[in-house]
């Protein structure tokens, strides 16, 4: 006996479940800043765990490929730092470089790999720096990205 | 807050799976990650092929980032910094902003004083300074974390606390619109920071102490930030006699570089141990 299936999609809260669906997407999708900033969290834990105090203010916001910022920050002579760049994009790759009020480039050392960067400052004099971001590739035009930092 | 801003942190490495930690742990441990070197930076920039627009916000930092390097130098008598009593809650909104973050800094002394009692009585200013510019709900849970980890001497916790209850007053404010009071917030920290700041350089004076006064960029940013603020706060007295004040600050940190002089950091500390009066006792 053949028993009628009913189609689900002329089910009107089921049709309404997937416009809404549709509809929110390519929100759902897109990367936000925020997720980005949880990831530099994460990328920030191993230093946590090494003594590194890690502040809750951080830098944000969304670049496209190749585009750089320049983040100035205070930092003191006597701290060690470590600088932690994430995005939550998968496929995006990022950079990041410090640099003193003249442009020469402090980094004691850094990583980069994929969706994430770091970079280790000790430095010889205090003053304002500045921390250089950078989107090596993203398969988006725009990609968000987060940096925080810890000291000890 | 989001593109081109300084963001707000949430509850730091909380809510993360273990394994998930396991795993990161693996990927970013030190003698891993060091590997991983990539991209290769210029040894040389031009910073002014950097438009302004390219140029991020400062990120205030907090007091201990600066007390950390003094514990580095010698033994400061932390204990003999930790100012008396409890400030009333002013009417003025702006003062109040301004007294919030002199108070969280005072956090920040308390616990390099491991002075547990006046940590929690700090924690408890906090959460009243707070309700007064109602943004009590942000800092209720902070406010009970400071006393639990103070109970428990975990100082390193409770730095994370003030730091975090920092955050989330700007948090709070920024939401509701008041940008100008969260500037307010961060400026009262610093100023109280610097105060105690010079305060240890002068008694025990060396010239890497001196040198941590070192901060023209963020001088300069506040007083960018009382700029851009409405008319009614920029004249507010109290916020106008600290403006007066960073600009006599700015050149002596701006100039003197390396070599700030026991002269100008016991200059620096009565200029911000004045305001940081008008700031507790409201005489403007």
């Amino acid at each position: 006996m053949n028993v009628p299936v009913k189609n689900p999609f002329r089910t009107p809260r089921l049709k309404m479940v997937l416009i809404m669906l549709l509809v929110a997407a390519p929100a759902l999708l897109r990367a936000t800043v925020d997720d980005a900033l949880s990831f530099a969290y994460e990328a920030a834990l191993p230093y946590y765990k090494q003594g590194y105090s890690i502040r809750k203010d951080a830098w944000g916001g969304d670049l496209a490929t190749r585009e750089k910022k320049a983040v100035s920050s205070q930092l003191f002579k006597g701290n060690d730092y470590w600088f932690l760049m994430a995005t939550d994009l998968k496929g995006a790759s990022l950079s990041v470089h410090i640099y003193d009020d003249r442009g020469n480039l402090v980094d004691a050392e850094s990583w980069q790999k994929g969706r994430f960067a770091g970079v280790r400052v000790t430095p010889k004099s205090t003053g304002t720096f500045f921390a250089i971001v950078q989107i090596l590739k993203s398969p988006e035009e725009r990609t968000p990205w987060a940096l925080v930092y810890g000291y000890k | 807050m989001l593109l081109g801003k300084s963001l707000r942190g949430e509850g730091i490495f909380s809510g993360f799976p273990m394994k998930q930690i396991s795993i990161l742990l693996l990927i970013f441990s030190v003698s891993g990650v060091t590997a991983l070197l990539a991209d290769t930076p210029p040894k040389k920039i031009a910073l002014s092929d950097f438009p302004a627009a390219a140029v991020e916000e400062v990120v205030v930092p907090v007091p201990s980032e600066i007390f950390a390097v003094l514990d580095k130098l010698g033994n400061p008598n932390w204990k003999s910094q930790l100012r008396d009593g409890k400030a009333l809650t002013p009417e003025d909104r702006a003062r109040t902003a301004l007294l919030l973050g002199n108070v969280i800094a005072e956090g920040f002394v308390a616990v390099e004083a491991e002075d547990a009692e006046r940590v929690k009585e700090l924690g408890r200013q906090v959460l009243t300074l707070a309700e007064a510019i109602n943004v009590r709900k942000s800092v209720i849970a902070r406010s009970k974390s400071i006393t639990d980890k103070a109970d428990q001497r975990d100082w390193r916790g409770v730095r994370a606390e003030f730091d975090g209850a920092l955050q989330d007053v700007r948090g709070a404010m920024q939401e509701l619109n008041d940008q100008d009071l969260s500037q307010l917030v961060s400026l009262g920290g610093w100023l109280r920071g610097t105060e105690v700041l010079t305060s240890i350089v002068e008694n025990g004076f060396s010239k890497d102490g001196a040198e941590l006064l070192h901060q023209p960029e963020l001088v300069n940013y506040f007083d960018r930030c009382i700029g851009s603020m409405g008319a009614r706060l920029r004249k507010n007295p109290l916020v106008s006699s600290i403006r007066e004040v960073l600009r006599k600050i700015g050149p002596i940190v701006n100039e003197g570089g390396a070599d700030i002089s026991i002269d100008q950091v016991k200059v620096i500390h009565d200029l911000t141990h004045q305001v940081n009066q008008k700031i507790v006792n409201g005489d403007n």
